[in-house]
C-alpha cells in the first residue's frame, strides 16, 4: 500500500533552529492567556482522570491545542486513547465524579470549572456536539422537530413558535432531508440511521455554534451514507464558519476534511501537525504504524499490513516510560525511562496550523523516506501455490445457481394476507474455486448476510441451489449429508466476544466442533494445541476464558474454532470490522496468510471496501438482493462498470490528504429503497446518477427493462478502448460508463 | 471504547490460579466463594436451614404433639410445660408451629422447585419453536396470568365436592393450584432471555458446527440461563410460602385439621389482643423464613453475577411488542 | 391508536371468554352444592333437592356441558347469570357489590401508580442517599409480607389510632355507616373515613412494586445517550432527566401495569375479607363456601374484566408514551 507517502514536505532538516518564543510555544508551556487571538477554542494541558474500582485511570494526559474558526482538527486514536473523553470534558459532559484540570478557554472564556447551570449558556449554543450512534442518540419519544426547536428554546426564550418552527424546517433541509415540513413531525424510529445524523447535525447547528465537535460521526453508518453525511458536515461547516473537532479513528474520514490532525495513544496526544505532516512525513512509530495498518482501496499493489503486537497500555498505572514502547519496533533501553515529551519535529514549517511535533525520541532518525513495512518487521506476502493454477482449472468449493429468499410480508389482525414480497436475495448466481477469496459487498440491506444464512442453513426446500464441496442441498440433505457439509464449510463470525461462549474456556470452544466430528480425546489435545500455534496464541492460555483476551484474540480463537475440522471453505462474516485498526491488520494478515498455508477458500462479506480490496481474489457487488457486477477485484476496483460500483468506490475516503482534496465523489441520494417490490426496469435506477442525466428515451429502457449481468466484452463494443482478451468482469447496466449527474458529484476545492 | 482495554488487571491476577487448576471447579468454587462472602446471605441460609431443621427434628424436643389436647392448659400464655403457649383448643403451640413450619416449607420448596421446572420447559420451547407455538403458548400463558388464582383456589379448595378434595389433603390440593399459577412470570422472563441467547453468535456458531440441538440447549442455553433459575427457584419458595399464608389467612387454602403457619396466624387474629402470642410466634416464623429467603436471594444475585448485568438486560429485551419480558411486580409476591 | 387499542380490546375479550368458560367447567365440576344441602335440617330427600335446583337452572343430573350451553344461552340472550342453590339471583347480588370493589380497587390501583412513580422518580434521584435506602428497603420489605397480613397489621393501627385519641376516626370495618342521615357532604365525609383505612392498606403494600421498577428503569437511562444530546443541547442535567429520561423510563412501568392488577385484585379480595367490606370478594369467597357455582364463575369473569381493564389501561398508558407503538 502506502508507498506514495509523497515528499509533502522537505525532508527533515536536522539543524533547523526556531525561535524561542515558536519553541515554547509548539512545546505547550505558554500561559493559557496567550493563546492566539483567532483561536476560538484553546485548550491547555487538559487531565482527566476517573475513579474506579480498579484505582484512579488517568484516562487524559495533558492535551493542548487551539482551534481557529472554519478549521478543522482531527483527533486520530484507537479505543481507550481518550479522544471521546477529551471531546466530554470540553464539552463538560462527563460525570461529576471525573476529575479535569487543566484549562479551556471558548473564545477567551474558560469553560472548566463552571456550573453544569453556567455551561449550559455555551452548551448547544457556541459549542455544540454530533455524537457517534444516531440510533440511540435522539430521544425516541419526541418528533425530531420538537428536538431541534428544543435546542432552539433554550437559547433563544424570546423566539416565536412560528420562527421555531420555520427554522426547524429550514435546518431539516440544510442537512439533506427530503420534504422537511412534512418529516418535522416525524419520530426518531421512522428514520434510517443516516437521516438520523443528519437530525444530529441540524440539532447541532441550530445555533449557528463557534466550535462544533464531532464524535466518530460516521463510524456506524455505511459507505454511501457515510459519504452524504460527511458532505452534510462539510456543508455545516461553511454555512455556520465553525471551527470543526473531528474524532476519528479512520485515517480515511479526516484525510480530506482535517486542516490539522492530533494523533493519539494511551491518554496523550503523541504527533500533531498539519494534515500533510501526518500523512506523508509521520514522525513517530505509532503514527507510522496506525497509517501502514490501513488497507488501501486505491492500491492494487499487494503487500502487507502493517502489523502493531501488543495492547496499549492500561492507564491505572502511571507508564514510566514511553507508552508505546512495549509495541514499538523501535524502542531502546533509552525509551523505557521518562516519557517522551511532544517535540516540534526539526525543520517543519510553521503554516498557520498546529505546528509538526512528536513524542518520541527517535523523531530524528524517521522521515518520508522510511519504509513503515521494515520498521515493523511485516510479514511477507503470503503465496499460495493455487495462485500459480489458472482459475478455470481449479476446483469448485462453492456454487450457488440462482438462490432466491423472498419475505412475504404479511399484514392484518386476525387474518393475515400477503401484502407483498421482501426480496432478500433474488436469483444470485456465483462459484469459488480452490485456494480463492470471494467478497461480497453492499450496503447494510443488500442482502449480502442472508446470502450467508442461505448457504450456512443448507436445506433441500430452499429456492436455488448450493453446491459445497460437490454436496448439493437438493440431492440428499439429510443428516449425514449435512455433516460432511459442515466439515467442507465454517463461519468466523463479526463479533469475537459475542462468538464465544462466555462460560466456555478457550480449550472447551475449541474441543466442541472436534467432539463432534467424534475425535479422541487425546488427539483432540493436539490438535488444540496446533491450532493455537496456527493462529498466534501462547497454547498454554486454553484454560482461559474469553473474557481474558483482548479483541484481536477472541477473533483469532474464533478463527481457530472455524479450522478445527480442516474446512475448505470458511465463510468470513465482516471478521474484522469489530477490530481497532492496529488489530485488524494483524487479523488480516493471519487470514492471507492460512488461505496460502492451508490452501482454504474464503467467502467474505465486508462493508470495508479497503479490507475487500487487500484480501480478496473476486468480488461481487449487491444491490437490492442482487448482483449488480462481479469479477477479478482488480478489474471490478479499478475500472467499476455500473454506476453503482462506482459510487460506492468514490465513497470511500482514502488516508492521503492531496488525493482526498482533489478526488471527484459521487454522493448518492436518499437510502437504500425497501425491497418490497422492486420495480420491473432497473433495481438502482431510483438512485442512479447516469440514469438521471439520461435522455428520457434512454431513461425508458432502465424503467422497463431489467439488465442482466453481461461481460465486459459483449458490451463494450465501440469507443471502448478496453483488450479484448475476456476479463473477469461483469455487470448488469444498460449504460455502463454513462455521463454522471452533476448534482451527485462533488469536488471538495483545495483550501 | 470495545476490546482493547477491556483486559482488567483482575482476571490477569486470577488467571495463574485458573492456569494450574481444574477450571470447572474453579468456575463453581468462585461462585460458592462469592457467596459465602455476603454475610448476609450466609445468615439467610443459616437461618433456613435451622428453620427446616427446627421442622423435622423439632417435634422431638416435646411430649406434645399437635393433635393431643391438654384440657388443663387451654388458650395459655407460653409456660414451663408449653413453651409457646396454647391455642384456643389447648394444643400445644409448640407443636403446631413446628408442623406448621414444615408443612409452609414443604409447600414452599415444592412450588419453587417445579414451577421453575415447568417455566424452564415452557420457556425453552417457546423460545425454541417461535412462530406460531410460541403464539399459542403465550396467549394460553397470558389467560392463565388473567385468571384471578384467587377464585380457583377457593373454588378447588371449597372441600365440599368430590372425589379430589375428599382423597387428597389440602396442602397438597395447596400445591397443584399454586404450581398451576405460579410459573407464567418465569416462563416469560425464560422465553425472552433463551430467545435473545438463540440470536446470540455462539448458539449460532455451535449451530454451524452441526452440533445437535439437544447438546446445544445443554450446554450452551441451559448454563446461561442457569443463574435466573437458581434465583427464581429462591424467589418461587418465598412466593410460594406468601401465598400459602395469605390464602389460608383468609380461610381459602389450607384447611384445619391441617396445620400451616398461615392457618395458625389466620386462626389468631381474631383475639390478637387477647391472646398475641397466638398470633406472633407464626407471624415470626414466617417472617423468618421469608427474610432468610430473600436475603438468600440476595447473595445469590452477587455471587452468579457481580455486574447483575445479564438478568437486567433480559428484563428490558423485547421491546415494542406489548409487554415485554418479566415485570418485576409478581416476583416476591405470588398472591395473583 | 384507536385501531390498535381495538385490536387489544378484541383480544381481551377473547381472554374473557376462554377464562371464564375454564372456570365454569372448574367449578362445575368441583362444587357440589347438593351435599350442602343434605346438611340441612330438616334434611330434604334427595328428591327434592333435585327438584329445588332444577327450578333454579343448577340441575345436576345435567352434563356440564348441557349446564354450560344453558348457563352461557342466558347471558347471551337476557344477561343472566343464574342463580344461587339458595335461589338469589346473581345479577341483584352483583349489582351494588360491583361498584363497591370496583371503586376501592381503581382508587387503589390509581393511587399505587402515582405514589410508586413518584416515590421511584425520587429515589433515583437521590441514589444512595438516606432517603432512597429507606424507601427501597420498605418496597423490598414488602416482599416478604403477605398482603392479607400487612393489611391486619394496618387494621391494628388504625384500631390503636382510634383508642390512643379516643375518639373513632378510622372505620376499620364496613363501608358506611348504617342510618347516616344528613347532606350529600356528610355522607362524602363518611364515605371517605371508611375508604381511608383499606385503600392506605392496599396502597402502602402494592407501591413497592413500581417504586423499585420506576427507580431502576430512570437509573438505567439517566446515562442513555439521548440524555447527553439533550445536555449538548443546552439543557441542564436535571432538565435532561426529566424531559427525556423520564418519560423514556416510563414505556417499561406503563407496559407493567397489567401484570400488578391481579396482585391488585387479589389485594382487593383478601381487604374486603379483612375490613369486612360486603364487596364482590368477600361475597363471592363465602358464596364459594356455599357451593355456588354460578356465583364463582361471575366473579371469575369480574376478575377477568378487570384483568383487561388494567392491561388495555397499560396499552393506552404505552401507546401515549411510546409512539413507535403507535405505528404498529
Amino acid at each position: 500500500m502506502s508507498h506514495e507517502m509523497t515528499a509533502g514536505t522537505e525532508s527533515a532538516d536536522l539543524s533547523a533552529e526556531l525561535s524561542a518564543i515558536e519553541r515554547l510555544h509548539v512545546a505547550g508551556l505558554h500561559a493559557a492567556g496567550d493563546a492566539p487571538a483567532d483561536a476560538v477554542l484553546s485548550v491547555r494541558d487538559l487531565n482527566v482522570r476517573f475513579n474506579t474500582e480498579n484505582g484512579v485511570v488517568h484516562a487524559v494526559r495533558g492535551i493542548d491545542f487551539d482551534l481557529r474558526a472554519g478549521k478543522t482538527l482531527g483527533i486520530v486514536g484507537e479505543s481507550g486513547s481518550g479522544k471521546s473523553v477529551t471531546s466530554m470534558a470540553i464539552m463538560g459532559l462527563l460525570p461529576p465524579t471525573a476529575e479535569i484540570t487543566g484549562s479551556v478557554r471558548l473564545q477567551g472564556k474558560e469553560l472548566l470549572g463552571l456550573s453544569d447551570k453556567a455551561m449550559c449558556q455555551y452548551r448547544g449554543n457556541d459549542i455544540a456536539m454530533v455524537f457517534q450512534d444516531p440510533l440511540s442518540s435522539l430521544t425516541p419519544v419526541y418528533t425530531v422537530g420538537n428536538q431541534i426547536i428544543e435546542a432552539l428554546t433554550v437559547h433563544n426564550p424570546t423566539m416565536s413558535k412560528q420562527a421555531k418552527e420555520a427554522r426547524a424546517v429550514e435546518l431539516l433541509g440544510m442537512v439533506g432531508i427530503p420534504s422537511p415540513k412534512d418529516r418535522i413531525k416525524a419520530f426518531p424510529h421512522e428514520f434510517s440511521g443516516g437521516m438520523r445524523q443528519r437530525v444530529m447535525i441540524a440539532i447541532a447547528i441550530a445555533n449557528n455554534p463557534r466550535v462544533l465537535i464531532a464524535d466518530e460521526p460516521t463510524t456506524a453508518l455505511d459507505v454511501t451514507i457515510q459519504a452524504q453525511v460527511l458532505e452534510v458536515l462539510h456543508a455545516a461547516q461553511e454555512e455556520t464558519g465553525a471551527a470543526v473537532v473531528m474524532i476519528t479513528h479512520d485515517l480515511g474520514v479526516v484525510a480530506g476534511m482535517a486542516d490539522d490532525i492530533m494523533v493519539m495513544y494511551a491518554g496523550k496526544p503523541v504527533e500533531t501537525g498539519s494534515v500533510d505532516d501526518i500523512y506523508y512525513n509521520p514522525r513517530m512509530p505509532y503514527t507510522m504504524g496506525l497509517l501502514g495498518a490501513v488497507p488501501r482501496v486505491d492500491a492494487a499493489e499487494k503487500s502487507s499490513l502493517v502489523p502493531i503486537e501488543g495492547i496499549p497500555p492500561n492507564l491505572i498505572h502511571p507508564p514510566t516510560g514511553c507508552s508505546f514502547a512495549p509495541r514499538c519496533p523501535l524502542a531502546s533501553d533509552a525509551c523505557l525511562h521518562g516519557e517522551p515529551e511532544l517535540r516540534p519535529v526539526t525543520g517543519a514549517s510553521l503554516n498557520g496550523g498546529l505546528p509538526h511535533r512528536a513524542a518520541c525520541l527517535k523523531t530524528g532518525s524517521l522521515g518520508p523516506d522510511v519504509d513503515v513495512r521494515e520498521v515493523f518487521r511485516a510479514p511477507a506476502v503470503p503465496v499460495s501455490h493455487f495462485d500459480a493454477i489458472p482459475r478455470a482449472e481449479r476446483r469448485t468449493v462453492l456454487e450457488l445457481r440462482d438462490v432466491r429468499k423472498h419475505f412475504p410480508l404479511m399484514k392484518g389482525a386476525l387474518i393475515k394476507r400477503r401484502i407483498g414480497t421482501v426480496k432478500a436475495v433474488d436469483g444470485l448466481s456465483f462459484d469459488i474455486r480452490e485456494g480463492e477469496c470471494f467478497s461480497i459487498v453492499g450496503e447494510s440491506g443488500c442482502g449480502k448476510t442472508t446470502t450467508l444464512l442461505e448457504i450456512m442453513e443448507f436445506h433441500k426446500d430452499q429456492d436455488g441451489e448450493v453446491v459445497i464441496g460437490g454436496l448439493s442441498n437438493k440431492e440428499a440433505s439429510d443428516a449425514k449429508t449435512k455433516s460432511a457439509m459442515r466439515k467442507e464449510l465454517q463461519m468466523v463470525f463479526q463479533d469475537p466476544t459475542g462468538a464465544l461462549d462466555p462460560r466456555f474456556t478457550v480449550f472447551e470452544v475449541l474441543s466442541e466442533p472436534l467432539e463432534n466430528a467424534g475425535m479422541a480425546k487425546p488427539q483432540i489435545r493436539k490438535r488444540i494445541m496446533e491450532l493455537m500455534e496456527l493462529v498466534g496464541l501462547q497454547p498454554d492460555h486454553v484454560n482461559r476464558f474469553p473474557n481474558q483476551f483482548s479483541g484481536g484474540q477472541r477473533q483469532r480463537i474464533g478463527i481457530a474454532r472455524a479450522l478445527a475440522v480442516n474446512p475448505k471453505l470458511v465463510v468470513l462474516d465482516e471478521p474484522v470490522s469489530a477490530l481497532d485498526v492496529s488489530v485488524q491488520a494483524g487479523v488480516i494478515n493471519l487470514l492471507d496468510q492460512l488461505r496460502a498455508e492451508l490452501g482454504l477458500s474464503y467467502l467474505m462479506v465486508a462493508h470495508d471496501l479497503s479490507v475487500v480490496r487487500h484480501v480478496s481474489n473476486r468480488v461481487a457487488v449487491m444491490y437490492l438482493g442482487k448482483i449488480v457486477e462481479i469479477g477479478d477485484v482488480d478489474s471490478v476496483f479499478d475500472n467499476p462498470r455500473h454506476p453503482y460500483t462506482r459510487a460506492l468506490l468514490s465513497a470511500i475516503p482514502v488516508p492521503d490528504p492531496v488525493l482526498e482534496r482533489t478526488r471527484e465523489r459521487i454522493i448518492l441520494q436518499g437510502d437504500l429503497p425497501s425491497p418490497l417490490e422492486a420495480p420491473t426496469g432497473c433495481n438502482f435506477a431510483t438512485r442512479c446518477p447516469v440514469f438521471v442525466a439520461l435522455p428520457p428515451a434512454k431513461q425508458e429502457k432502465c424503467l422497463s427493462l431489467e439488465p442482466g449481468l453481461a461481460t465486459v466484452a459483449e458490451t463494450t463494443g465501440a469507443g471502448h478502448p478496453f483488450p479484448a482478451a475476456p476479463i473477469d468482469q461483469q455487470f448488469a447496466c444498460f449504460y455502463p460508463d454513462g455521463e454522471l449527474d452533476a448534482d451527485m458529484l462533488v469536488v471538495h476545492e483545495t483550501n | 471504547m470495545t476490546n482493547l482495554n477491556t483486559v482488567d488487571p483482575a482476571a490477569v491476577a486470577g488467571e495463574a490460579k485458573i492456569e494450574n487448576s481444574d477450571v470447572v471447579i474453579t468456575k463453581s468454587s468462585i461462585i460458592l466463594r462469592r457467596f459465602l462472602r455476603n454475610k448476609t446471605a450466609v445468615v439467610g441460609l443459616v437461618i433456613f436451614l435451622a428453620l427446616t431443621l427446627f421442622s423435622f427434628m423439632g417435634g422431638l424436643f416435646t411430649s406434645w404433639d399437635k393433635e393431643r389436647i391438654d384440657p388443663f392448659n387451654i388458650g395459655m400464655p407460653p409456660s414451663a410445660e408449653h413453651l409457646l403457649g396454647t391455642s384456643q383448643a389447648g394444643i400445644d403451640l409448640y407443636a403446631l408451629t413446628v408442623e406448621g413450619t414444615r408443612i409452609s416449607i414443604l409447600i414452599g420448596l415444592v412450588v419453587g422447585l417445579v414451577s421453575v421446572l415447568i417455566a424452564a420447559v415452557y420457556g425453552c420451547t417457546m423460545a425454541y419453536f417461535g412462530g406460531k407455538v410460541d403464539k399459542v403458548m403465550l396467549f394460553i400463558l397470558e389467560a392463565l396470568i388473567m385468571m384471578p388464582a384467587l377464585l380457583v383456589v377457593a373454588v378447588a379448595t371449597s372441600g365440599g365436592g368430590n372425589g379430589l378434595q375428599k382423597s387428597l389433603p389440602s396442602w397438597l390440593l395447596l400445591i397443584i393450584v399454586l404450581l398451576v399459577f405460579s410459573w407464567m412470570g418465569t416462563a416469560r422472563l425464560i422465553r425472552s432471555l433463551s430467545m435473545s441467547l438463540m440470536t446470540r453468535d455462539f448458539v449460532k456458531a455451535a449451530q454451524y458446527m452441526g452440533i445437535p440441538p439437544r447438546r446445544i440447549v445443554w450446554r450452551h442455553l441451559v448454563p446461561n440461563i442457569g443463574s435466573l433459575l437458581v434465583l427464581d427457584i429462591t424467589r418461587g419458595i418465598t412466593g410460594a410460602i406468601l401465598a400459602e399464608v395469605a390464602f389460608s389467612f383468609i380461610g381459602i387454602g389450607i384447611k384445619v385439621p391441617d396445620v400451616s403457619l398461615g392457618v395458625l396466624i389466620g386462626q389468631a387474629t381474631s383475639q390478637v389482643s387477647t391472646f398475641p402470642w397466638m398470633f406472633w410466634v407464626p407471624l415470626t416464623v414466617m417472617f423468618l423464613l421469608t427474610g432468610s429467603l430473600a436475603m438468600m436471594n440476595d447473595g445469590l444475585r452477587d455471587a452468579f453475577d457481580p455486574s447483575s448485568s445479564s438478568v437486567g438486560r433480559a428484563k428490558r429485551s423485547d421491546p415494542g411488542k406489548g409487554k415485554s419480558g418479566k415485570t418485576p411486580t409478581t416476583a416476591g409476591k405470588k398472591t395473583t | 391508536m384507536i385501531r390498535y387499542l381495538a385490536k387489544r380490546a378484541l383480544t381481551y375479550v377473547f381472554m374473557i371468554f376462554l377464562t371464564t368458560t375454564a372456570g365454569y367447567f372448574l367449578a362445575v365440576n368441583t362444587l357440589q352444592p347438593a351435599l350442602l344441602e343434605q346438611e340441612r335440617i330438616p334434611r330434604p330427600t334427595p328428591e327434592q333437592v333435585a327438584n329445588s335446583f332444577r327450578l333454579k337452572g343448577l340441575d345436576p343430573d345435567l352434563s356440564p356441558w348441557e349446564r354450560y350451553v344453558g348457563w352461557l344461552t342466558a347471558i347471551v340472550t337476557r344477561w343472566d347469570w343464574g342463580r344461587s342453590p339458595n335461589g338469589a339471583f346473581i345479577n341483584a347480588e352483583f349489582g351494588d357489590r360491583v361498584w363497591i370493589s370496583t371503586r376501592l380497587f381503581l382508587a387503589s390501583i390509581v393511587l399505587t401508580l402515582i405514589i410508586g412513580v413518584a416515590l421511584g422518580v425520587y429515589t433515583a434521584a437521590r441514589q444512595y442517599r438516606a432517603s432512597d435506602r429507606v424507601i427501597t428497603s420498605y418496597s423490598y420489605l414488602v416482599y416478604i409480607v403477605p398482603a392479607p397480613i400487612a393489611y391486619f397489621l394496618v387494621q391494628l393501627g388504625a384500631i390503636n389510632i382510634n383508642e390512643t385519641v379516643g375518639e373513632r376516626i378510622f372505620f376499620v370495618t364496613g363501608i358506611s355507616t348504617p342510618g347516616l342521615d344528613g347532606g350529600g357532604w356528610a355522607q362524602f365525609v363518611d364515605m371517605l373515613a371508611h375508604y381511608a383505612v383499606p385503600t392506605f392498606a392496599i396502597t402502602i403494600v402494592g407501591w413497592g412494586t413500581y417504586q423499585i421498577a420506576q427507580r431502576q428503569y430512570l437509573l438505567d437511562n439517566v446515562n442513555a445517550d439521548f440524555v447527553r444530546t439533550a445536555r449538548a443541547k443546552g439543557l441542564t442535567r436535571n432538565q435532561a432527566i426529566s424531559r427525556h429520561a423520564l418519560r423514556v423510563s416510563f414505556i417499561p412501568v406503563a407496559q407493567s401495569i397489567a401484570f400488578t392488577i391481579p396482585a391488585i385484585f387479589a389485594g382487593g379480595f383478601f381487604a374486603e375479607k379483612i375490613f369486612a367490606w360486603h364487596g364482590v370478594g368477600s361475597w363471592s369467597i363465602d358464596a364459594i363456601a356455599l357451593q355456588d357455582v354460578n356465583a364463582a364463575t361471575a366473579t371469575l369473569a369480574y376478575g377477568s374484566v378487570i384483568f383487561a381493564i388494567g392491561a388495555i389501561l397499560a396499552d393506552f398508558a404505552t401507546t401515549l408514551v411510546d409512539p413507535r407503538v403507535r405505528v404498529q
